[in-house]
């Protein structure tokens, strides 16, 4: 029951960071798809710097990993740029541009991953292995019955996440900043009125929105996978925009509904030791989130707010 | 050159241009590409024809020629332009369909269950049997998409990728437990009676395989087109994917056009999984799903959205996907290459509209500073 918690938990904070990325971006009134896209070359920029440090660092150095994760939100937010730039600067329909961002993503680390291998190892494969993160327990806190859990064997990234999820919910609700972004996916007309610069503003969401979701992309390679290979692009990045239309595109929501997905996931699997059954039946309880995600998004969708002005290009002499 | 772009980017035939243009950009990053990584272009996108059968290799192996080689293009071919088709189908009407693989993966599943298991069936009531299931297979989890956009307004990009990992976890298990090959790790291989290609036919003395679905392919190109340029329900579906707002003062069922519209797009993907797996593999490797959901909007964006131009399209990035096997071996380049430059090309392809908005623009530019130039003179 414990590990139901703590693997739970593992697997919703990456979600919940990629997931308040695409809030980011989306409150500011680019729609975002690329979540996927965004986190998978996150990872592939950082697991690329891990496989290069490691043999100046030595193997199982954990300052690579915190090194990895800095070089995968910068990968990912230049990334981003690009979705920016077809977004924002190109006027192009932000469906096909998230779409595109992510068909080419996929394409881009599949290619250089199995390029730099053989120029680095020699072997054409594609897979970087990166090993799994340290895990630490919280003494005390562990100790408390049913969520004890939640503070075991907690990977360090965990708390970065919650850190920095702190910090982008103050920044989007308690300053000015905030406010002016999130004035612009709901009335860019009144923002530019006032003197505030849109595009200036969607830029910037647009690529906090690509660095933290290269956090989450870097922590499921640290985590679930141990290495970097196509698998990454197992849908995580949907779920979390998926996360985020339940969550009503608000930070705090988003992050209980983040953690009912990696409850499920974590139950599931672990329901699915329980009765053993064959291993092929873990297949159906892997089905889980994504069911779940479908049914949520049943009860749920008819319901919510996007905003308002999210998915037009912002056009000057539009009313 | 500046100037006989911008006017063949805003003339009457402005879009073939942008996907022209598109093409040529392509071809430039791909070769700067090659050319980084110390490998000839000329000789990289010779042997992807080579490898497609529109060029002679240098030895062919027993039984083998360039003929079979091109019927094993068109083998590809077939459910890559069914696949975009089904794109098209539903981007007309607005709709986003990117669970192109699973529609495909599910009609492929079942007809291979349902039909291609079933030894005692002749080919004659076999083949059409598993068209049919493809049609229906998708079809129906294609409308189920346009059900929940209309009724819960469940954006479709989402729905189709849960969608997507649901049927590959659940065709997975399946084929695991039930209809796996111990050896290759694949499901079992359907009979021949039920396959939509014909192996071994020997034309002009070589091996070659006939698919079926490249002319069925041809013919849907057609009727779809037929479909959205003649008849009036194909003008109601143009009219929701333009502004349903409009569309639904108008009178036209908004909720239906859109059910009907994702049920087309989805048939012709489970038109394009028969195709693929009871054609061109044989065979359903477990939890994966093909890239093919994904050339397929390449290919609809190069197509310009248009059938007839999917028929050239498609083509065109079948050559990459196809050719690429054999480039890999001759070149010394990963294969992987070939997904890359269709990326690339989805990327341009999708700046079309900034092309010609450029253009436009810079027409009137040097409209304004002609007319200046007069007044001036005056």
């Amino acid at each position: 029951m414990e590990k139901v918690f703590t693997d739970g938990l593992s697997f919703a904070l990456p979600l919940l960071i990629m997931a308040v990325g695409a809030i980011y971006s989306e409150k500011s009134g680019v729609t975002n798809l690329a979540v996927e896209g965004f986190q998978g070359v996150g990872a592939f920029v950082g697991a690329l710097i891990a496989i290069l440090l490691i043999p100046l660092m030595g193997n199982g150095n954990q300052a690579i990993i915190y090194i990895a994760m800095l070089a995968a939100a910068i990968g990912a937010g230049l990334y981003a740029c690009l979705h920016a730039l077809l977004c924002i600067k190109f006027h192009a329909d932000q469906v096909i541009s998230g779409v595109v961002i992510n068909i080419l993503a996929v394409a881009l680390t599949t290619f250089f991953t199995s390029a730099a291998n053989t120029a680095i190892t020699g072997t054409a494969s594609n897979k970087f292995i990166l090993g799994v993160s340290n895990r630490f327990t919280v003494p005390g806190l562990s100790k408390i019955p049913w969520i004890g859990g939640l503070f075991t064997n907690m990977y360090p990234f965990e708390i970065i996440i919650i850190v920095l999820v702190i910090f982008f919910w103050y920044l989007m609700n308690k300053t000015r900043y905030g406010m002016s972004l999130k004035a612009c996916g709901e009335n860019p007309q009144a923002v530019d009125a006032a003197g505030g610069d849109v595009e200036k503003t969607r830029w910037i969401a647009v690529i906090i929105s690509g660095a933290l979701s290269g956090i989450g992309g870097m922590c499921f390679a640290y985590s679930l996978l141990a290495n970097f290979s196509p698998s990454i692009y197992q849908g995580y990045g949907y779920l979390a925009i998926a996360a985020m239309i339940f969550g009503n595109w608000n930070i705090g929501s988003t992050a209980l509904v983040c953690l009912i997905f990696g409850l499920a996931k974590s139950g599931g699997y672990q329901l699915c030791i329980a009765m053993k059954l064959p291993s092929n039946y873990s297949d159906l309880f892997l089905m889980l989130p994504y069911v779940l995600t479908m049914l949520l998004l049943i009860f749920f969708s008819k319901k919510n707010h996007p905003p308002k002005a999210a998915g037009q290009p912002w056009d000057k002499g539009k009313r | 050159m500046k100037k006989f772009l911008a006017k063949r980017l805003s003339g009457r035939h402005s879009s073939l241009w942008a996907s022209f243009l598109a093409i040529i950009l392509t071809l430039i990053t791909a070769s700067a590409l090659l050319l980084i990584m110390g490998k000839n272009p000329l000789v990289a996108f010779q042997s992807f024809l080579q490898g497609c059968g529109f060029l002679p290799k240098a030895n062919y192996g027993g039984g083998s020629g360039m003929l079979s080689d091109l019927f094993d293009f068109l083998n590809y071919l077939a459910p890559l332009m069914l696949a975009a088709l089904a794109f098209i189908a539903g981007f007309k009407t607005g709709l986003f369909n990117i669970g192109i693989s699973g529609q495909m993966l599910i009609s492929g599943f079942l007809a291979t269950v349902l039909v291609g298991y079933n030894k005692e069936l002749s080919a004659v009531v076999a083949k059409p049997l598993v068209i049919l299931i493809g049609i229906l297979a998708g079809g129906l989890v294609g409308a189920l998409v346009g059900f929940l956009k209309f009724r819960f307004n469940i954006h479709e990009v989402v729905s189709t990728i849960m969608i997507n990992y649901i049927i590959s976890y659940l065709t997975g298990f399946f084929i695991n437990n039930n209809f796996v090959n111990i050896m290759t790790r694949t499901s079992n291989v359907c009979s021949p009676a039920s396959r939509l290609t014909w192996t071994n036919v020997q034309i002009g003395g070589v091996n070659c395989k006939v698919p079926l679905g490249i002319v069925i392919a041809v013919l849907i190109a057609f009727v779809v087109k037929f479909l959205f340029d003649k008849t009036s329900f194909g003008f109601e579906l143009k009219a929701v994917g333009l502004n349903a707002q409009c569309a639904k003062y108008f009178g036209v069922g908004v909720g239906k056009s859109i059910v009907f519209s994702m049920a087309i797009s989805g048939a012709l993907a489970g038109l394009a999984g028969v195709t693929y797996y009871l054609g061109y593999t044989n065979t359903i490797i477990p939890k994966t799903l093909v890239g093919m959901g994904y050339d397929s909007i390449s290919v609809a964006l190069l197509g310009n959205s248009s059938p007839i131009g999917a028929i050239f399209a498609s083509v065109i990035v079948c050559i990459f996907q196809q050719g690429a096997n054999y480039m890999s071996s001759r070149v010394g380049v990963a294969k992987e290459i070939a997904s890359l430059i269709t990326g690339i090309m989805l990327l341009y392809a999708s700046c079309g509209n900034y092309m010609k908005m450029i253009a436009n623009s810079y027409l009137r530019k040097e409209m304004d500073k002609s007319s200046d130039r007069k007044e001036e003179e005056r």
